[in-house]
This record gives structure tokens, C-alpha cells and sequence, in this order.
């Protein structure tokens, strides 16, 4: 009984150690949104509206002062990779890579290919 | 009164406590002890694989596959950009994650430099086929495997079962065929990837989390309720 009031207690902190956070991590805007959007009907107005989204995020966390999350910027560098806009697409592929190393090996590979496309 | 009408407060008791029994009788762990190789490893980036999809609903994979980066950010991992990666596979034949499931996953370290990869499995997603059924019910089992060793260094399932009869209607024939028109609506209209994200919160909460959350390390002994396979 003790033991699950412990736990009890214990889930009851885990929650509002949650819901005390003030600042959120990361700002996706309507990433979620688009996204789902893109996959339901990749044409014109959802690619558009997909590039926005991603825009929105960068503008937002800066506002914020919070890190973009992860991938924002690799997305957008693509976006500029299939519009054989290579020189953007590399600069969105240096700073997502600049933000996250985890994304290093990846973002040369990219850089890479943007290169031998350009 | 007929059989039924008799055995019917018994048949509530038992259905009663069934639910009871499946709310009280979990057994819980903890984070550390179930999946070890979490902290000894200690991936910091998340490959997401495309969804394998054992659900009737074709478009399933496409949907769901949209659900799963942010939850996944917001535990704490470097997630590489779905819509970038599942287009850099499909450019390599990798369209299908069963065709990678059981090969060395070591390939995904060198062009991606990702430490560990999530596989993620659509097993129930139920479509608007099933009209005459008021539930709902979206599945995922989800995996962890390591880059290193292709070991599973953590797996979990998240089920989540939706009621749509909307409540509306008495008894009777007439109640259940307004029923069934009100599921059919709600079903049609319902945005499934709702009940994905309820489903993949299930499975990720259970996930040791990654070196961008502050409890990063710090989580070995959240309890977490134990999933037998």
C-alpha cells in the first residue's frame, strides 16, 4: 500500500514537473499540420505551405530564443536541393550541422551531393 | 425475465472487473533495469525508419509516418528529418523497413551517422470500412536497435482504442443504425493521425530519454509498466 502511494506521489511530481516547465523545448508551429498535409496531397499548395511552415518555425524560435528543432533546417535545405538551388541548400545543410552534431555525417554527405549537382 | 435480463448485473460484475483487473494489475519497472543497453550505449541520434504497416489501411504508413519526429525530439534525441531520410532511402531501394529489419544496421551509421534507428509498426489502424464497429483502435509497436550492434536496445507497444458510437440514439434497432451513421461520419472525418500521436505517447514515455531533455541519464528508475511479448 505504502508502495503504491509512493508511486502515486511519484507519478503526481513526474506530471507537474511537466506542467511547471515555462519554457516549451521547441517551437514546431504547425509542422505537424503541413506535414500531414504534404503526405495527403504533395502538390503545389501543400509544397508551398510545407516550406512556410518550416520558415515559421526558424522565425519563431528565434523569437523565443529557443533552439530549432531538429531537422528544420535540413528540411529547408532540401527544398532548395530539389529546386537545384544548391548554394541555399548548402547553407541551411552547414547550419542545421552547426546546431547538431549528430547531424554532421549527414549534412556533409548532403553538402557533398549539392555540390556535384552545382 | 428472460435469461439474459437475469445474468445481466453478473455480466456487468465480471466486465466490471475485468477493467478493473486491467487498470490495477500492471506490473511496473523500472526504466533502468528494463532496458540497460540504453544507458550503456547512450544513443543521442534517432534514425526514423518508414512505418511497416501490417494494418488493411494502405495509406496508414504515409499518415502515421508524420506523427512520430516531434515526440520523439521532445524526449530528447536528434531526430535526422523524416522527409529528407525517407526520400535519401527510397533513392537507395529502401522503401519497405522490412527489407533492413534483420541486416546489419551499421549501414545507417555510415551515411547517416545515426546511432540508433526506431522502427515503428502500424499493427491495428483500423479504417471507415468498419462502420458497424464503434471502436477505433490505432497500434504501434515501436524498436530501438542500435547502429553498433543491431541489438534492440529498447521496444514497446502503444495502443489506443477510440470510442465513436458519439453516445447519440436510445436502444433498439433505430438507436443502433443512428449509431452506425454517426460512426461512419466521425470515422470519415476523424484526422486518424490523432489517435497516432495518443498512441505513440504510449510507447514514449517508456523511452529512456535523450541527452537533449534535463532528465537526461537521470531516468533510470521512472517506473514504466512492464509489456510482456
Amino acid at each position: 500500500m505504502k508502495m503504491k502511494l509512493v508511486g502515486l506521489l511519484g507519478f503526481t511530481i513526474l506530471l507537474s514537473g511537466c506542467a511547471a516547465t515555462q519554457k516549451p523545448m521547441y517551437e514546431y508551429g504547425d509542422y505537424s499540420e503541413s506535414f500531414y498535409a504534404l503526405k495527403r496531397d504533395a502538390g503545389d499548395e501543400n509544397t508551398v505551405k510545407w516550406k512556410s511552415s518550416l520558415e515559421n518555425i526558424i522565425t519563431k524560435s528565434s523569437e523565443q530564443s529557443l533552439r530549432v528543432p531538429p531537422g528544420v533546417y535540413a528540411n529547408l535545405g532540401f527544398i532548395h536541393l530539389k529546386a537545384n538551388d544548391n548554394n541555399k541548400a548548402v547553407e541551411y545543410f552547414e547550419l542545421e550541422k552547426k546546431i547538431y552534431p549528430e547531424a554532421e555525417v549527414f549534412m556533409n554527405n548532403l553538402i557533398k551531393k549539392a555540390n556535384v549537382q552545382g | 425475465m428472460s435469461l439474459f435480463n437475469l445474468l445481466k448485473p453478473v455480466l456487468v460484475l465480471v466486465f466490471a472487473s475485468t477493467l478493473l483487473t486491467a487498470c490495477v494489475s500492471p506490473t511496473y519497472v523500472t526504466k533502468g533495469t528494463e532496458f540497460p543497453g540504453m544507458y550503456t550505449e547512450k544513443p543521442k541520434s534517432l534514425l526514423i525508419m518508414p512505418p511497416i504497416n501490417l494494418s488493411t489501411a494502405a495509406d496508414a504508413k504515409d499518415y502515421y509516418s508524420t506523427t512520430v519526429e516531434m515526440p520523439v525530439a521532445f524526449h530528447g534525441y536528434y531526430t535526422f528529418p523524416y522527409e529528407l531520410t525517407a526520400a535519401v532511402l527510397k533513392e537507395q531501394g529502401i522503401y519497405d523497413s522490412e527489407l533492413v529489419y534483420d541486416i546489419p544496421l551499421n549501414k545507417f551509421q555510415e551515411y547517416f551517422g545515426a546511432d540508433a534507428v526506431l522502427f515503428t509498426k502500424i499493427v491495428k489502424w483500423d479504417t471507415s470500412y468498419a462502420v458497424v464497429a464503434s471502436n477505433l483502435t490505432v497500434s504501434i509497436e515501436a524498436e530501438i536497435k542500435s547502429t553498433k550492434t543491431s541489438e534492440v536496445l529498447w521496444s514497446y507497444t502503444g495502443t489506443v482504442v477510440v470510442d465513436l458510437s458519439g453516445n447519440s440514439g436510445g436502444g433498439g434497432l433505430v438507436g443502433l443504425l443512428a449509431n452506425a451513421i454517426v460512426t461512419a461520419i466521425n470515422t470519415a472525418s476523424a484526422d486518424y493521425t490523432t489517435y497516432a500521436k495518443q498512441a505513440n505517447a504510449r510507447f514514449i514515455y517508456s523511452v529512456p530519454v535523450g541527452p537533449y531533455h534535463p532528465q537526461y541519464l537521470k531516468d533510470q528508475n521512472i517506473k514504466i509498466i512492464q509489456q510482456t511479448k
